[in-house]
């Protein structure tokens, strides 16, 4: 297989991989307004458990290191328990920020377990091997099924991604047009408002929140699957901002946004910027790169802050209203 | 001989809690102010320690000399940072939820800043002042010493203008109410000018002791520390400045006399417990609050 076709087939998977990311982030900030300043620390407990799940027994003194489970489970297994692994992490999250309706509590609350499990995970060699990683994740079916090469392999991966990432799509989507994703987004716009309608905030922000960690838990999960390693500077500061700039370029609220934010920030970009070389210290093509995702994010939201394709406005109309109010109000809201 | 070591304890937390307190400070009187949370507050103590570097190790000033001058020009760059990026948001009054997103973004914007200038390998001050004192059965290096006298200094500083001087009270007063001091006639987009330049003038000192502390630092320095400032704000009940003082001495002290019974790279797991029961059960701080007058 040529190289530039293994290039576009990893693009490919990173793409899928990146869309579920942005579907998650969406249903916690776009949709419901919780601001998650962490979000790859959901991505990363995935990637982990989904990882030690699917890897064998640790071997004492063996190459792999030390790391808890090795339960040898097979690939749709390994994932949901990344997943719930992600769910776990999110609901002691939002049991801690979410409480309160302060949007401000919960992002400190989230940059401060970013900071503890980054430091918990690096620390403590015997969960997933320290800073050094976990390496020689399986693939999923090779062994079993395919018996490819690492090359040869990128095609069956990327038709995983797909289906995956398909299956995050269709939930996500019927989550935004159900009844439910209108009461997050109720929330997001006004919580008073949605709290006289009786409508229970914190348990509508907790089920949110969980439910877009899920999502980044099983996307760290397919992560790791693929690349078959993972350690601690895989998953820093700006992994989580890529993902926001990401959101907020697509349209925050707005699913297909989602897709054209993961192809334009993590693929276009990210990628684009990885083969220019300036000469300087190893890092600072990194760090401009850094200084670039920061920079959009508050452009974006300083001058489209309704991202390259705007949230689709929804009017919800009352039968007692007369014709008259309703003409004009249907008016308005196409309008505006 | 556990006494010894929680005394021993008591006295590193001291000088932590004197960083700390200077951040805290500096972050939760914008608070109070502006009334949303400034998450590129850490790099404001990254830009002073590093400003501090360049004039110590480049012009070869005196650390204290340096650290004074970069506590200034942070002000500055606190200052231009509320008027470029801030101002525009907050004149046509955006929501509170979208300056955090701004904030966050710039945070990863200096951060990263600061990280192509200087790149990323550990930076270290000259400083000779390392000689050793005895106080009351604890040793303090000189530069230790300074720091405690640095932050006390501050603290006083703090409370004399916030107390007596016109600005002070006009900070308090918006920290009430904005639209009422601005109907009462206090030119509100001044003072919250002036509270930028404060808060950047101590995030920028306490950057500069932190880095002092700390002994060698890297870009992540501020970033690192930004939530132990939090815990502190928390503590204290977030927009109060001796809230904030009182948050930064129990957490400093609770931080430094952990580490010497656990594993020091631990020490701030103690600062995240505490902000995570602050959160749980007393989200409004420890002080009672303010009655409504």
């Amino acid at each position: 297989m040529g190289a530039i076709i293994y290039y576009l087939l990893t693009l490919a998977i990173f793409f899928a991989i990146y869309s579920i990311y942005a579907w998650g982030l969406n249903i916690h900030f776009g949709l419901t307004g919780i601001l998650d300043f962490t979000y790859i620390t959901f991505v990363a407990i995935g990637a982990y458990f989904a990882g030690v799940a699917a890897m064998g027994h640790a071997q004492p003194m063996g190459m792999g290191g030390e790391y808890i489970l090795g339960w040898n489970l097979p690939f749709p297994v390994s994932p949901v328990l990344g997943g719930i692994a992600a769910a776990i992490l999110a609901a002691l999250v939002g049991f801690v920020g979410l409480r309160r309706l302060r949007s401000d509590y919960l992002a400190i609350t989230t940059v401060a377990v970013g900071q503890i499990v980054w430091l918990v995970v690096g620390n403590q060699t015997s969960l997933f091997n320290g800073w050094d990683g976990i390496s020689g994740v399986p693939q999923p079916f090779n062994s079993s099924l395919f018996h490819l090469s690492y090359n040869q392999y990128q095609i069956p991966f990327l038709v995983i991604c797909l289906i995956v990432a398909f299956i995050a799509w269709r939930v996500a989507e019927s989550l935004t047009e159900s009844p439910y994703g209108r009461i997050l987004r109720a929330i997001r716009e006004d919580e008073a408002v949605a709290a006289a309608l009786g409508k229970d905030i914190f348990r509508y922000r907790m089920s949110a929140f969980i439910i877009g960690a899920i999502f980044a838990g099983v996307g760290g999960a397919l992560t790791v699957e693929y690349i078959g390693a993972f350690n601690p500077s895989g998953w820093g500061v700006l992994e989580t901002f890529i993902v926001w700039a990401a959101m907020l370029v697509g349209g925050q609220g707005n699913n297909r946004g989602m897709i054209l934010g993961a192809f334009l920030v993590p693929v276009l970009f990210t990628e684009a910027t990885r083969f220019i070389t300036i000469p300087g210290h190893p890092l600072l093509m990194e760090s401009i790169r850094g200084m670039a995702i920061g920079l959009l994010m508050v452009l974006v939201v300083r001058y489209r802050p309704q991202g390259v394709i705007p949230e689709r406005k929804r009017v919800y109309r009352l039968n007692l209203i007369s014709q008259e109010t309703e003409d004009s109000a249907h008016g308005h809201a196409v309008e505006g | 001989m556990s006494l010894s070591m929680v005394w021993l304890g008591v006295g590193f937390g001291l000088i932590t809690a004197s960083v700390l307190a200077l951040s805290s400070v500096g972050l939760t009187l914008q608070f109070g102010v502006t009334n949303f949370v400034n998450f590129a507050y850490g790099e404001f103590l990254t830009i002073g320690a590093y400003l501090a570097f360049v004039l110590n190790m480049g012009l070869h000033l005196n650390i204290w000399v340096s650290m004074f001058a970069a506590g200034i020009l942070t002000a500055v760059v606190a200052w231009l940072f509320n008027i470029i990026v801030i101002e525009p948001f907050t004149r046509r009054k955006a929501p509170m939820i979208i300056l955090l997103v701004v904030t966050i973004g710039m945070d990863l914007f200096l951060m990263n800043g600061v990280q192509a200038l200087f790149g990323p390998e550990f930076k270290q001050y000259n400083d000779p002042s390392g000689s050793i004192l005895h106080v009351g059965g604890l040793l303090f290096t000189v530069q230790q010493l300074w720091i405690i006298g640095i932050a006390a200094a501050a603290m006083v500083a703090v409370h004399t203008l916030l107390k007596y001087s016109k600005l002070g009270k006009a900070m308090r007063a918006m920290s009430d109410s904005s639209e009422l001091a601005l109907i009462s006639g206090i030119p509100t987009r001044r003072i919250t000018q002036y509270v930028w330049l404060l808060s950047g003038f101590l995030g920028g000192l306490s950057g500069v002791v932190l880095a002092i502390n700390v002994n060698n630092f890297t870009p992540a320095l501020g970033s690192e520390f930004l939530f132990v400032i939090f815990a502190a704000v928390i503590m204290g009940g977030i927009g109060r400045p001796y809230g904030a003082m009182l948050g930064a001495l129990i957490i400093g002290v609770a931080m430094e006399v952990s580490a010497m019974f656990f594993d020091s790279s631990y020490k701030t797991v103690v600062a995240f417990a505490i902000l995570v029961l602050m959160l749980l059960f007393r989200p409004q701080g420890i002080l009672p609050s303010r009655g409504r007058v």
